[in-house]
């Protein structure tokens, strides 16, 4: 034998073992552990903040900011993978063997020793009448049967439940289905994010077709909980309408493979419906006139400045200024500082683009020197955006099929048994005399009542 | 006047009572304690049953919606389980190490705060069938777990060195040591198909909900690692070597697990299972 066939041999032997099995299984618990005391997946400045920096480089050496996808934990699952394939093929062949040929002729001894026995002596008849009776009782009892005929000396073994041995490995081949499927969907899958206004029509990347959000709407509970959130989206392709349908939490909408979900809401951060204005006196901060409402990206005469023109071109909800890049971008979603960027004409002429805040008015006067008046910012009325998972899993279809054949293998390996009966009806003389063993795969002392009532089932029928 | 909170009140005392007279009978031998133990635990199901059911009618939900309502549905289903247990195979000293367990959950259930008793709406996450089978399946399985935990223990105590099979002693009158451990196998036999179930039932609905059927979140990962315990037990019973004392601790190593995804994950670690 090649040095190769040999390490074969080996490593294929090392997997078949059970004790390798319980190792694997304890260690994959111990570790999983630790990814549940450190948060995963979460910013380095959270964690920084946590831990402090050098334990915080030391966790992302080890993996352990996202450690379910770490090489070693995917090669500990794949070991029990191995394992599980190993060993399922390694003990099949002989299983099947033992279920398909069942020792039908034992001796009298073989049965005598089974840890469940029982006799019936001095039955009055011959054995082939004996014979009929007990496999009438066999087949009252849902037991098949194979008799061996000897005249003198028959043996008659009964069985039930022969695929309950098969139930470990329907479920250890299901467990390699799910995995699969899981793979699967990491392969061919995506997962996504869209924020989508009301109103909007969005192109959703890795697809040819767009989602517009019609409506978004909460409802409550009479005592004001929030019962539901509920998006009313269009499918679009080519322009077209293909689809309606309203989603909400637990009910996706399915379309082409790609499943959209109601995950989040709120208000955006980056755009408003329409801003509302007023015109103050610069000497005596008195308001001039009515209100002036510009739509987003509006552009629209001053009433009471008429030499000048305001469009409405920018929005942050939480304003914040980014010193070395000059820019200004959002804090966050909250709308704890919200500020409308405008454009400024004067006779036509864009003369400047500045910021007005909602918390501070006037904090920067916008119009020119020239003005005697000045804007300022009183309201807004924001655009409700509709947050929706997105996401596609060609397996996930694999994994449920492999579930489900996982409990059937449940059900096989917990619930049913394989029971095995043999009887041996020998003449003694003009009476008969019968030797009754039985064994189980597992569950022995449920067995033991289970057999000891046949044993009497037996009795009575027979002498009657 | 709420009336579950009633039935709370009365089944927390009835366990009580149904504890110390298991205890009572483990220790005394008395045969009329022992049958007394089993009239109460009756009564107390009967109450701890109309909790279940008087809840339902004032949430107009299942009640399993957080972590209050579904202690007192396992408590149900541990209870329920071991009286199966005691009138198949007629043995009472379990119940001693049974009751007592039933009895420590709703007091632990007694100490959560004020807002986990009241009747809640269900938030729209929790709208879902798949809630209810996944909930109603996961604690079918831990109630076969707690029962294998008192079961492991028992055996553990009878199998020590100088502990005898039969005979006097508070351990004497404990069932024969194989006979523990295969009713250790057999509750374990039963909760770990129905804690599968949970975990499956529980990523239909998160893919429902959520868009992903795992999300490796601390409550998934916990139920993971009960999981891969007790396939580790189950397969060490079948591996020589490991069978016995060491399947045992197996099995005990399980239930503390166990108890962490319920308990320690909702207080302990941040996820999305905060609410149940
Ligand atoms: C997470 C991983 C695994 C799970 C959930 C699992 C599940 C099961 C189940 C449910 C049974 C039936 C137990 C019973 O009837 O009491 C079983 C039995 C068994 N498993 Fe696994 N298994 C896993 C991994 C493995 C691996 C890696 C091996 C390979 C060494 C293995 C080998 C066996 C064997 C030999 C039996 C007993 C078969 C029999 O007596 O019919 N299992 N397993």
């Amino acid at each position: 034998m090649g040095i190769f066939s040999k390490v074969v041999l080996k490593v294929w032997k090392f997997f078949t073992l059970l004790r390798v099995t319980i190792v694997l299984l304890i260690s994959l618990a111990l570790v999983s552990v630790l990814g549940t005391v450190v948060e995963q997946g979460k910013s380095a400045q959270e964690y920084i903040s946590v831990y402090g920096e050098k334990v915080y480089y030391w966790l992302t050496v080890i993996g352990i900011t996202d450690m379910y996808h770490t090489w070693w934990f995917t090669t500990l699952l794949s070991l029990l993978a191995l394992n599980i394939i190993i060993c399922t093929i390694d003990r099949f062949p002989s299983k099947w063997r033992s279920v398909s040929h069942q020792k039908t002729d034992v001796s009298l001894r073989f049965i005598d020793n089974l840890s469940n026995h029982g006799a019936i002596e001095g039955v009055k008849a011959r054995p082939a009448e004996v014979k009929e009776k007990v496999i009438n009782i066999l087949k009252k009892n849902r037991y098949k049967y194979e008799v061996s005929d000897r005249g003198e000396e028959i043996t008659v073994m009964a069985y039930k439940g022969k695929w309950a041995r098969f139930g470990s490995d329907v479920a250890h081949v299901s467990l390699i289905i799910i995995l699969l499927g899981s793979i699967f969907g990491g392969i061919w899958g995506f997962k996504d994010f869209q924020p989508i206004y009301v109103g909007e029509t969005r192109a959703i990347p890795n697809t040819d077709f767009k989602i517009k959000v019609n409506k978004f709407w909460i409802d409550y509970y009479d005592s004001g909980q929030i019962k539901q959130f509920n998006s009313d989206l269009s499918v679009i392709e080519n322009g077209k309408e293909m689809l309606r349908k309203t989603i909400y939490v637990n009910e996706p909408l399915y379309y082409k493979g790609v499943r959209f979900y109601q995950s989040s809401y709120g208000l955006a951060w980056g755009k408003v419906k329409k801003a509302q204005f007023v015109l103050v006196d610069k000497e005596t901060k008195k308001q001039i006139g009515a209100p002036i409402f510009i739509n987003w990206n509006e552009k629209i005469k001053v009433a009471g400045a008429d030499d000048y023109e305001v469009k409405l071109v920018g929005f942050v909800s939480d304003f914040a200024f980014d010193e070395k890049n000059k820019v200004v971008y959002t804090n966050s979603s909250e709308h704890d500082n919200p500020a409308v960027r405008i454009e400024l004409y004067k006779n036509g002429k864009l003369i400047s683009k500045p910021w007005l805040f909602l918390n501070f008015p006037g904090l920067f006067p916008v119009m020119d020197d020239a003005s005697k008046s000045d804007l300022i910012l009183t309201n807004y009325q924001p655009i409700q955006y509709t947050g929706l998972q997105i996401g596609k899993d060609p397996g996930v279809n694999v994994v449920w099929f492999g579930s489900i054949f996982l409990g059937i293998g449940f059900i096989l390996a917990f619930f049913m048994f394989y029971k095995r009966l043999w009887i041996n009806i020998k003449s003694c003389s003009d009476t008969v005399d019968i030797h009754i063993g039985g064994m189980i795969n597992k569950n022995r002392i449920i067995f033991e009542r289970e057999f000891n009532a046949l044993v009497d089932k037996f009795r009575d029928g027979l002498i009657e | 006047m709420i009336f579950s909170l009633m039935f709370f009140d009365i089944t927390y005392w009835m366990y009580l009572i149904v504890a110390v007279l298991y205890l009572g009978f483990w220790l005394s031998r008395n045969k009329w304690l022992g049958q007394a133990a089993t009239v109460f635990t009756f009564i107390a199901l009967f109450a701890n049953f109309m909790f279940l059911v008087s809840r339902t009618v004032e949430s107009g939900h299942a009640p399993f919606s957080n972590l209050y309502e579904s202690m007192v549905f396992f408590t149900f289903a541990l209870v329920a389980g071991y009286l199966f247990m005691e009138f198949k195979y007629k043995m009472k000293v379990v119940g001693a190490f049974v009751m007592p367990l039933a009895f420590l959950a709703l007091v632990v259930t007694s100490l959560l705060p004020f807002r986990y008793q009241s009747v809640e709406p269900l938030n729209p996450a929790l709208q879902s069938i798949w809630l209810e089978i996944h909930v109603f399946s996961t604690f079918l399985g831990y109630a076969g777990f707690a029962l294998s935990f008192g079961l492991s223990i028992m055996y553990l105590l009878k199998s020590r060195k100088g502990a005898s099979e039969s005979g006097g002693g508070p351990i004497g009158i404990f069932p024969k040591s194989s006979v523990l451990d295969e009713l250790a196998y057999k509750t374990i036999a039963w909760g770990f198909p129905f804690l599968t179930v949970g975990i499956i039932t529980g990523g239909v609905w998160a893919n429902y909900a959520w868009g992903t059927y795992w999300s490796w979140d601390p409550k998934e990962t916990w139920s993971l690692i009960t999981w891969f315990i007790y396939a580790a037990y189950l397969h060490a019973r079948v591996t020589r070597g490991w069978r016995g004392k060491k399947a045992a601790y197996l099995s005990i190593s399980g239930f503390i697990a166990m108890a962490f995804l319920y308990w320690g994950v909702a207080f302990v670690l941040p996820g999305l299972h905060a609410y149940a």
